[in-house]
């Protein structure tokens, strides 16, 4: 909790401030996941307008700036179509589970850091399970074939892509030798990336990325809420509030996914060491945190706008092609990735 | 698995306009299912029995919104059949030109339906693009762009305005020059190859049985075309294109791939494949048509059809390939100054008629791009 204390020092409270880690908490999502889920909503809508030769938002504010948020109060100013079941009570505790429960073990700094134990890297990916399985509650318990089929589909694609991102997640802790997040981020640079520390690391990395994308269901492979077949499968009777709650969990999702990506592989929060020391010596180390948060966050905005844009060339692919997929290619190159990474690591 | 019945639509984002399907599930697969027509009908048959000849040509218009010409020319071609109507040369060569952009649209607009079906949103907005170039032409011809209502017995409404030859070509240009851009992004892509490639086959007993006629036939390998053998088409030189039992290797590699994958003859991706192939032969016509244009007169001008002009008794049945296949309309006239039957036969019927064969086996998520596939227009099969 250093860096609270940290930032309510250069703030000019005192460190006894009660509740630290709910404002903690609360910071996190105001100031990191909200504007990165409005930044990358917006930029999503308008690249892929540019790409589709079309002009995308442009009437709330500035280039359509503000839609996100726009959309966002619209949604939130409806009410939901039907009286709630039993099943959707249920989906929205494990939602706020999922969310409430990752927020605090979400790295997002070396300063910047709750939860840090041997088992930090595992707590996100519980969290991105729950959110599956939430999806296929909420898909079961609405009695409607869409509703059934894209919950069914939720949960298989969930299963098959657990398997090889977990496996995944096993290479880079053999490399690292831990799954703490400081010792992971420790065993990389500024730009001496795992990915890139030899090839059987790359393999996990295009793995865990491919593995993570079918258990979140993420464009292209979002078989399970479909919009021309199961008109929008467990989204189809999500409407108003609990619609934006969905795709906010949705996008938490991805965003968490892509954070433990960059972490994992992609250098973490690394900045040049220089740069650290120069820092170190002014006594600035809420600049530290500042400079390591925009680098961490900029490598997970381009991985996402990466993701979202070879969504936006492509079809969407069949849920049995994705799970034959996940199981039959994704898993052995997982194993691949492991047996290699484990020899590379003892020699 | 269990089994469970699935009924949908009338109103539905994967069907092609109102009908009702109800669906035998078997886990994700269809077992079984019952399609229900008649939505969408608006009488048009009867209600060109209720007004002049004149006024026929305009219910015709609207048997299919996509393809208005097709169906004006059909009528056109049997009314003047029974009357005995010279048609000029130059309107002779207008209507065609309609009639291949209005096919180039219509097949533009299939595409776009299909990309929809399988998710990718990217490629509908660029074939959407490109269609807007030909209604924009039809519009600079006609002054309408989707019901045109621009034949008249005896030739056509107007001659071609300034400009309108020297466009056509452009856009003939344009659309050739996108077709490999949407090679390149959608027809080889390789999920949407996954996705197309050896699902729902027309076999040929079903065509045969079903009487499917048009792209969908061609795609399995029948090579039947209404065009050719057609006075109209006479001096024109075109090939009747079909799906993978061409030439593949005339595609190169991309070629090469499509065909060591799993596919089989006349499925989904034939035809799709059977579509864009129509596309380069209907801009090669256009580019003849337009090379040889007549000079003349648009409109036989010994005759003047107004709402009161009688049309001589006798019968006729006229056919003529529109984008979606064998177009028929069979016309009886008493001698009186309103027709006294129309009756239009239409491609989507038989397809429709096939749809529970084809679709048995296949999978949910198959169900829009199967019937994407067929390029069904209900408002035609339920006139």
């Amino acid at each position: 909790m250093n860096w609270v204390f940290l930032w309510l020092r250069a703030l000019g409270f005192s460190a006894t401030v009660p509740g630290i880690p709910l404002i903690a908490l609360a910071c996190i999502s105001l100031f990191v996941i909200l504007p990165s889920c409005a930044l990358i909503a917006y930029l999503d809508r308008k690249l892929s307008a540019d790409l589709q030769a079309r002009v995308g938002p442009c009437r709330t504010g500035y280039r359509g700036m503000l839609q996100p948020v726009a959309d966002c109060v619209k949604l939130l100013q409806k009410n939901s179509m039907h009286s709630q079941t039993l099943g959707e009570l249920l989906w929205m505790l494990l939602h706020t589970m999922a969310l409430y429960a990752s927020l605090a073990a979400i790295p997002l700094g070396s300063l910047a850091m709750m939860v840090d134990t041997q088992m930090s890297v595992f707590i996100p990916f519980w969290s991105a399970l729950v959110l599956a399985l939430g999806t296929m509650l909420l898909g079961l318990g609405q009695y409607t074939t869409p509703g059934w089929l894209g919950g069914i589909r939720t949960a298989a694609q969930s299963l098959a892509g657990t398997f090889p991102s977990l496996i995944g997640i096993l290479c880079v802790g053999m490399h690292a030798g831990s799954f703490r997040w400081s010792a992971l981020a420790a065993s990389q640079g500024f730009l001496h990336w795992t990915m890139f520390a030899h090839p059987f690391l790359l393999l996990a990395f295009v793995v865990f990325v491919g593995g993570g994308l079918v258990l979140l269901a993420i464009a292209p492979l979002d078989g399970g809420l479909a919009m021309s077949d199961i008109h929008g499968g467990v989204a189809v009777h999500v409407t108003g509030r609990q619609l934006a709650l969905f795709q906010f969990g949705r996008f938490y999702g991805f965003f968490i996914w892509s954070v433990m990506t960059v972490v994992l592989f992609m250098g973490a929060w690394r900045i040049p060491e220089s740069l650290r020391s120069w820092f170190l010596a002014l006594d600035a180390e809420v600049c530290i945190s500042v400079v390591e948060l925009t680098w961490l966050l900029l490598k997970t905005y381009v991985l996402m706008l990466f993701i979202l844009w070879i969504a936006r060339a492509n079809p969407r692919a069949r849920v049995d092609q994705i799970t034959d997929f996940s199981w039959g290619v994704l898993g052995p190159l997982a194993l691949v990735a492991l047996v290699g990474t484990a020899f590379w690591t003892m020699v | 698995m269990s089994r469970k019945d699935w009924s949908i639509g009338p109103l539905h984002t994967s069907l092609p306009g109102p009908m009702h399907m109800v669906l035998k599930l078997h886990g994700e697969i269809i077992d079984a299912c019952q399609v229900e027509t008649g939505f969408l009908h608006r009488g048009l048959e009867k209600q060109c029995e209720l007004h002049s000849w004149h006024a026929a040509l305009f219910y015709a218009d609207h048997l299919d919104p996509e393809g208005a010409v097709f169906s004006e020319l059909v009528l056109c071609l049997a009314v003047e059949e029974i009357a005995g109507i010279m048609v000029p040369e130059r309107a002779q060569s207008i209507r065609l030109v309609l009639v291949e952009l209005g096919r180039i649209s219509s097949h533009l607009a299939f595409m776009a339906r299909m990309a929809r079906s399988v998710g990718s949103e990217t490629i509908v907005h660029y074939v959407l693009r490109d269609r807007e170039r030909i209604l924009d032409l039809f519009e600079l011809l006609t002054g309408a762009r989707v019901s045109l209502n621009f034949l008249r017995y005896g030739g056509v409404k107007g001659d071609v305005t300034d400009g309108f030859i020297e466009r056509v070509l452009d856009v003939c240009d344009l659309i050739r020059f996108r077709m490999k851009e949407y090679n390149d992004i959608f027809t080889f892509n390789a999920i949407f190859l996954k996705r197309t490639l050896g699902v729902a086959p027309l076999s040929v007993e079903l065509i045969e049985q079903a009487g499917i006629t048009g792209p969908n036939a061609r795609a399995s390998g029948v090579r039947e075309d209404s065009r050719k053998g057609s006075p109209l088409y006479q001096a024109l030189e075109f090939d009747i294109p079909s799906g993978k039992s061409e030439d593949f290797f005339a595609q190169g590699w991309r070629g090469l791939l499509a065909r060591t994958s799993k596919g089989c003859v006349g499925d989904v991706h034939d035809r799709f494949l059977v579509r864009l192939r129509e596309m380069t032969q209907s801009i090669e016509i256009l580019r003849q048509l337009v090379a040889q244009m007549p000079l003349g007169v648009y409109q036989n001008t010994s005759i003047h059809i107004d709402r009161n002009y009688p049309i001589p008794p006798g019968e006729s049945y006229q056919r003529m390939e529109s984008a979606r296949g064998r177009l028929g309309c069979h016309v009886v006239s008493d001698g009186q100054n309103f027709p006294g039957r129309i009756q239009f036969s239409t491609p989507t019927r038989a397809s429709l008629w096939a749809l529970p064969q084809l679709v048995r086996g296949i999978r949910i998520e198959d169900l829009p791009v199967v019937l994407a596939s067929l390029d069904l227009s209900i408002a035609e099969a339920d006139r």
